[in-house]
């Protein structure tokens, strides 16, 4: 004997269809939801194209990876070195551009006060 | 911890991330997999349901300071390894709701916009109906917003968040309902109807 499946149940297949990319009004007709529920798959499509994954921030990545490799002193590859090595990079060709126009100013101050 | 004994997804399919989880108990060095595979979903179901980045940022690093701690006695008897991870920040996030005294410190509002909008002339109706839908997310209960959390930015099986919210499948599937109806109620009496 089979059961009939119930309003909610009838929901959550169609949202199952949504999630894997289903139309709403297709996911709702193959799920076999009532006229008053196809609102409700609607409401489940627009959720899906809404709520977007937030993405952790590399620098919070790298410290929580470092503490938890740091709990049994293994190492483990980051899911996105080459931005912390370009944030290095860049920090760095910062630093050397700042420290050369400091010493190019600096000279050509020397050279005025010695003219 | 004890979850509730069932298979995710609905079926007998096989934790795809049992032999990830199978090697972290032999090799801890290996728990390095699950933490990239997963850092940014628990971090999203903390981040949606905190508002607030800092304190998502603390859930997320107990959760899985607190999953390393107790890779050892996970057991597959049911619950996936997801629904256990989540299950883990599930009880963090009480933690801080609790401390919070269940107040919201940011509207959910500010979270961020999707990272791509291939078109660019529905950007701002999109962002019109974004932000109805996170104001009434906002608005639903601690339990309904869950769910909603879980099944549709985390992609979680109406039995793997019956696992993590310690509920049964039926009751998650009749909370979703009613959280999908309030939201349509809403939605209508705010004028942002869903469009899709």
């Amino acid at each position: 004997m089979t059961t009939r499946p119930t309003p909610a149940e009838r929901l959550d297949q169609a949202i199952d269809s949504v999630l894997a990319g289903s139309p709403a009004r297709v996911a709702a007709a193959v799920a076999g939801v009532s006229p008053t529920d196809r609102a409700l798959v609607d409401s489940a499509a627009a959720l899906r194209a809404t709520l977007a994954t937030s993405l952790a921030a590399p620098r919070f990545e790298a410290r929580l990876g470092a503490r938890l490799a740091g709990v049994d002193g293994t190492r483990w590859i980051l899911r996105h070195p080459g931005r912390l090595i370009v944030t290095g990079a860049v920090g760095s060709a910062v630093g050397v551009g700042f420290t050369a126009y400091a010493v190019w100013r600096s000279r050509s101050a020397h050279r005025l006060l010695h003219r | 911890m004890t979850v509730e004994p069932r298979r995710a997804r609905g079926s007998e399919a096989p934790d795809p991330d049992l032999a990830d989880v199978r090697a972290a108990q032999r090799d801890r060095a290996a728990f390095g997999a699950l933490y990239r595979r997963y850092l940014d979903p628990v971090y999203g179901y903390c981040f949606y349901l905190l508002g607030d980045h800092h304190d998502a940022e603390d859930a997320t690093e107990r959760t899985f300071v607190a999953a390393l701690a107790a890779i050892d006695r996970y057991r597959d008897e049911g619950a996936t390894f997801r629904a256990w991870l989540f299950r883990i920040a599930h009880n963090q996030l009480a933690n801080t709701l609790r401390a919070r005294h269940r107040q919201h410190a940011t509207s959910l509002e500010a979270i961020a916009e999707p990272r791509s909008l291939a078109d660019p002339a529905g950007l701002l109706s999109l962002a019109e109906e974004a932000r109805g839908l996170r104001r009434a997310l906002d608005q639903l209960p601690d339990d309904r917003r869950q769910v909603v959390v879980l099944r549709f930015v985390d992609g979680l099986s109406a039995r793997e968040i019956g696992a993590v919210l310690g509920r049964s499948e039926g009751a998650v599937r009749v909370l979703q309902h009613r959280a999908l109806r309030q939201l349509a109620e809403m939605l209508a009496i705010g004028g942002h109807g869903p469009t899709v």
